[in-house]
């Protein structure tokens, strides 16, 4: 393998780094908030039909 | 050297590995090493730092305004880099210059977040060692530094027209997603009495 050839891998590798580890904090973002809203909005609930 | 052991695209398969690992350290030995750890905290509870934080209010309240004000420096970095990435913010400012600037800052916050962080923990040990939300921070604040340290980092080293407009994109957007869910969930954790 060539310098070019190794920086393009290098180059290549971080970004895809970047791609795998990102999407993974974007589907945990949004699967553990909207189990915590989801949670929030039933104890509203809770408190609305017990008439806290 | 790592490196030459699993060739050109090593960065991205410890990336990987280490979401695999975690995933499955959750989904196993998760609460045995919980309980193991319990001694550890007692052990904070009972060190200077915990005798200082129980005993002076006052200590401890100072303690947590420098936290919040680490914080508030790291949200700040995060929202002006990863906004001028996003093309969001500060446009009329060259990229480059608000990255290079802002990360010698969030150095110095995360310093100043980590040790005073660390003083509050020892101060309230016996009540966070019982909190998820707790163990959730912890989790994301060390996602978030492997992140940004081994990720985010190199990656913006390189010349940014040479890297997809989409994966900077997404880079950013992550990075903030990161990081707002740090702040949230300590907020949280100062919630639950």
């Amino acid at each position: 393998m060539n310098e070019e050839n190794k920086t393009e891998a290098k180059l290549d590798d971080i970004q895809i780094a970047a791609i795998v580890s990102s999407s993974v904090f974007v589907v945990w973002f949004v699967v553990y908030w909207f189990f915590q809203i989801q949670a929030v909005r039933e104890l509203f609930e809770f408190v609305r039909v017990n008439n806290f | 050297m790592p490196t030459s052991i699993l060739g050109p695209y090593t960065r991205t398969i410890i990336a990987a590995a280490l979401v695999v690992v975690t995933i499955v350290f959750c989904l196993t030995i998760r609460i045995p090493v919980h309980t193991s750890i319990e001694p550890l905290f007692d052990w904070m509870t009972a060190s200077w730092f915990g005798y200082i934080g129980t005993t002076w209010g006052a200590a401890f309240a100072v303690v947590e305004a420098f936290h919040l004000v680490g914080l508030a420096f790291i949200g700040g970095t995060v929202v002006a880099s990863d906004g001028r990435l996003l093309g969001l913010i500060l446009t009329d400012q060259p990229p480059r210059a608000i990255i290079d600037k802002t990360y010698r800052i969030f150095n110095w916050a995360l310093i100043l977040t980590l040790s005073t962080g660390i003083f509050m923990a020892c101060g309230v040990a016996g009540k966070i060692y019982f909190l998820k939300v707790f163990w959730y921070k912890m989790l994301t604040l060390c996602a978030g530094m492997l992140f940004e340290y081994g990720i985010r980092r190199p990656l913006l080293e390189k010349e940014l027209e040479d890297i997809n407009p989409w994966v900077l994109k997404l880079t950013a957007v992550a990075s903030v997603m990161v990081w707002f869910t740090v702040a949230a969930l300590g907020r949280w954790i100062g919630y639950s009495g």
